[in-house]
């Protein structure tokens, strides 16, 4: 057992934790400003463990995209709407939500019980990597090559996101004259 | 490979993934909802992720990152849909929202 | 294709293209163009006919037969029916009388039905009516003889419900092709059976496997074809539609009520004869009621008002002479009275027509009278009918009626017992025919016919109705004169080699029943004179008898009990408790249940974002449990 392996399992372990509560901390807090910022640290501590999975690219694109700029437009949204508190347990347990809870719960016990037979043995060799696995180069490579319809067909869908977005916000005088009027 | 196995992340993922589905199911804000998707979301890249490195296949990362393109497309357009929602003052309550009803 | 082949088709097809074109023209037709393209088709017919005489007559007696054939119509298995028409001697013999007559009647109507709004359809009727009836005799095989049955039963429907503005036509129309549809059934029932048995259905297939099968077989097949043909010429039990098919116009009366389409049932009788040879118990039978028939109608007929009536009787009693004729297997002599029947009964009822016509619809012979004057020539032609109905010599009647009695007289016992009835009935003939003709034309112009009588300065009739009488009169009388027994029979010459009759009386008894058949005619003329010219006798009141022949011995009566009432109680249970529950409620049922349904799906549409969200968790689970514990 050497010193790198307990430091990569003492990462692995810190990672895991802050995931997981940062993923109830987004799911129970009422400000949903709090949320989003719970998100933030959640993927942080994804993009750690990406590394550890020998994702560089992905890890770095998890920052930067995701943390820099979706969380970014997300905490906008909230500042202009106002921090709506809504309780989630207020009320009581109405039956949806034990309905919920049962089929997520069910729904995990399935796939852990699955993993942890390792799905009949298949989940046990493990493949060796070479040094450039997960590199930008790889990926970047990859992308222009094997998998080149998925790089164009994924440009199109930002696209169409991008034109959706702007009709969306976009202002109908018409519109803003009736709500004026309400 | 150093540190815990293939398993330890996938349990780590379904676990994240339950948590997203649970807040899916369980909020009525669209806001947290569409916060919980995300998280649903990174519980999937986060397995497959963790393939790609059991498998030694690099197409487990380009489908992650395909899936974080997707993720932000679709936060453009809910957030847009939110934003219009509140403009026409309607409630921010997916329980409210029942014109399918019937 | 030989001569007697083509005037075969061309005599067949020719009304029929009248029908289509006149049906096809619609207004751009005139009334009268109308008229006359059906006269000059069935005339056209008469004249293929004779070219196919001619023809036939020049070929020997024993391949006078010939089956042309168009195309194999239906096939299925072992089973085959073409298109083929039959020309043979029998055959040639209907289609000249049918094609004959025909042609002058529908010339008649022409005059007959002038100034009728509907006159185009009238005449595509009559046209349909004689290619029908020429597709009856024509037919080589079962199968088409059957379908020219149909399809003359329903040229009658149409045109007694003629003017169907009339509800007694329309129910006249009704009543004659059910009654018919009986007939139709059972001989339809026959024809299986008998190609089930002999595995064929032409003519000549089915007479030579017919000596093959049981009795009882061909005795069933033989009562199933003899059920069509009684209803079909309205013989006892099925002769309720006759008179009330007296609704339809006069000329329809005199075509397909006397000349043809009731003659249809003797023309089976004497086609058929090696079937019903095999089954003498249903030869004997068609015997029997043919001289019941002949007794009952021809008293039934004495109590009648109605001229038509009267005369409609009167062809009942005379188709039951040539049922008679047939049933002892004196088939020359039923087809001979079949011919001279044609004739005589045509020139009646179109002489009745222009009476019917010159009293503006006048048929109650009591507001006749004295007509004598008025009509003359009307009148001379309708006593020309009148005796040669009765039998007198030298008309056509004596002729043709005293050879079906002689070879009665001829046969067996059993024969000579129908021999009595039938001269009673020649009794009866000469009564009922000449009280008709003494009141309707002797005496004084009653009140009405002197108030109606239309003008016949000009002529007593128009040109085209006096001519067609005229021509029926010289038929009336010479039509007798083509068999004289001991002298010559170039008729019996002629059907010998299809009909080969089963008694031949000798030149004796021939004269002697002539004489004696005679004299009780002149008889009946004189009782006749008697009682309705001269005054002198008064008929006997006997008020229980004139009511039960008033009823037609009710028949009418029991088959409404019998049949109809029970039809009709039947159809309201069943309507009642199956219909309405069963059926209709089934069908309600679906469509209720389909409703509910629906309702019940919509109750899954909340309209919550949530709910939908849990159920796609919920469904996930469990495919992922089954897809974990299959895989």
């Amino acid at each position: 057992m050497d010193v790198g392996n307990i430091l990569v399992w003492i990462v692995w372990f810190a990672a895991a934790f802050a995931c997981l509560g940062s993923g109830i901390a987004v799911v129970t807090f009422a400000n949903p400003f709090y949320s989003a910022l719970a998100l933030i640290g959640n993927l942080a501590s994804l993009a750690v463990l990406y590394l550890l999975l020998s994702a560089e690219f992905v890890a770095a694109a998890q920052v930067l995209v995701y943390a820099g700029a979706v969380m970014v437009m997300f905490l906008f949204v909230i500042g202009y709407l106002g921090g709506r508190a809504d309780a989630p347990w207020a009320g009581g347990p109405s039956w949806q939500q034990v309905a919920a809870i049962c089929a997520a719960g069910a729904l995990l016990v399935e796939i852990v019980v699955a993993v942890g037979l390792k799905a009949g043995d298949r989940l046990d060799d493990e493949a060796t990597i070479g040094a450039s696995f997960g590199s930008p180069q790889e990926i970047g490579r990859l992308f222009l090559t094997n998998n080149l319809l998925a790089f164009e067909i994924t440009s199109i869908v930002l696209l169409v996101a991008a034109v959706g977005g702007v009709i969306l916000g976009a202002h109908s005088r018409r519109f803003d004259r009736e709500v004026a009027r309400r | 490979m150093m540190g815990p196995e293939v398993t330890w992340y996938l349990i780590v993922a379904s676990i994240l993934f339950t948590i997203g589905a649970l807040g899916v199911l369980v909020r009525r804000s669209p806001l947290i909802v569409l916060l919980s998707l995300e998280i649903m979301l990174n519980g999937a890249n986060l397995a497959l992720i963790a393939f790609a490195r059991h498998q030694g296949d690099a197409d487990g990362q380009i489908f992650a990152l395909t899936v974080m393109a997707v993720a932000a497309s679709e936060v453009v357009v809910g957030l847009g849909l939110i934003v219009a929602m509140s403009r026409r003052r309607l409630p921010l309550d997916v329980d409210r929202m029942t014109t399918l009803r019937g | 294709m030989t001569t007697v082949a083509v005037t075969g088709w061309v005599c067949l097809l020719s009304p029929l293209t009248a029908a289509l074109l006149i049906t096809l023209a619609g207004d751009r037709l005139s009334r009268r163009g109308a008229g006359y393209l059906a006269t000059t088709s069935t005339f056209v017919s008469f004249g293929a006919a004779l070219v196919g005489f001619m023809s036939l007559l020049g070929d020997n007696p024993e391949e006078r037969a010939e089956v042309t054939t168009a195309w194999t119509w239906l096939k299925a298995g072992s089973f085959e029916a073409g298109l083929s028409l039959l020309v043979d001697p029998l055959s040639m013999m209907m289609m000249l009388i049918v094609s004959g007559v025909g042609s002058l009647i529908v010339m008649y109507s022409i005059g007959y039905m002038d100034g009728e709004d509907e006159e185009r359809r009238y005449f595509a009727y009559m046209a349909l009516f004689v290619f029908s009836m020429l597709l009856l005799v024509e037919g080589a095989n079962l199968v088409l003889l059957l379908a020219g049955w149909g399809l003359v039963g329903l040229a009658s429907y149409l045109l007694i419900g003629f003017h169907h503005e009339r509800p007694s036509a329309v129910a006249a129309a009704k009543k004659a092709f059910v009654m018919n549809a009986i007939g139709d059934a059972t001989m339809a029932l026959a024809i299986f059976l008998l190609f089930w048995k002999t595995g064929t259905v032409t003519f000549s297939g089915v007479f030579d496997g017919v000596d093959g099968l049981s009795n009882t077989v061909v005795t069933l097949a033989a009562l199933g074809l003899l059920g069509g043909a009684v209803a079909k010429s309205a013989q006892i039990p099925l002769q309720t539609w006759l008179p009330d098919a007296m609704e339809g116009p006069t000329p329809v009366s005199a075509l397909i009520h006397a000349a043809t389409m009731v003659t249809a049932g003797v023309y089976l009788l004497v086609r058929l004869n090696p079937i019903y040879e095999q089954a003498e118990f249903v030869q004997d039978l068609a015997a029997a009621i043919g001289a019941v028939t002949l007794i009952v109608a021809g008293l039934i007929a004495l109590v009648q008002w109605d001229i038509k009536r009267v005369i409609a009787y009167s062809t009942m009693s005379q188709i039951g002479y040539m049922f008679l004729g047939a049933g002892i297997g004196a088939y020359s002599s039923a087809m001979f009275h079949l011919m001279t029947h044609a004739f005589f009964k045509a020139l009646l009822f179109l002489a009745a027509g222009i009476v019917i016509h010159a009293l503006a619809g006048e048929q109650d012979i009591r507001n006749m009278g004295g007509l004598r004057d008025a009509l003359p020539r009307t009148y001379r032609a309708m006593l020309i009918g009148g005796l040669a109905l009765a039998g007198i010599f030298p008309l056509s009647g004596f002729w043709s009626k005293d050879s079906i009695l002689a070879s009665a007289l001829a046969g067996s016992t059993y024969d000579k017992v129908l021999f009595v009835i039938g001269l009673g009935g020649v009794f009866l003939t000469a009564l009922y025919t000449f009280r008709m003709l003494f009141v309707a034309f002797g005496g004084e112009r009653s009140a009405y016919a002197r108030e109606h009588l239309h003008d016949t300065s000009h002529g007593e009739a128009p040109f085209s109705m006096g001519a067609a009488v005229a021509v029926l009169s010289v038929l009336a009388i010479v039509g007798g004169w083509i068999q004289i027994p001991g002298l010559w029979h170039p008729l019996s010459n002629w059907l010998d080699p299809v009909a080969e009759p089963l008694v031949e009386p000798s030149v004796t008894q021939d004269w002697v029943t002539s004489l004696v058949s005679m004299g009780i005619a002149l008889g009946g003329i004189w009782l006749a004179w008697l009682i309705w010219s001269k005054r002198t006798v008064a008929l006997p009141a006997w008020p229980e008898a004139r009511r039960v022949l008033e009823h037609k011995f009710y028949f009418d009566e029991l088959y409404d009990q019998v049949f109809y009432k029970p039809a009709v109680a039947i159809a309201r249970l069943l309507g009642r408790s199956v219909e309405e529950p069963l059926v209709a409620g089934s069908i309600d049922a679906t469509v209720s249940s389909v409703r509910e349904a629906g309702r019940a799906s919509t109750l899954i549409q909340t309209g919550y974002l949530r709910a939908y969200a849990l159920a796609l968790m919920t469904g996930l689970a469990v495919l992922a449990v089954l897809f974990v514990a299959f895989r």
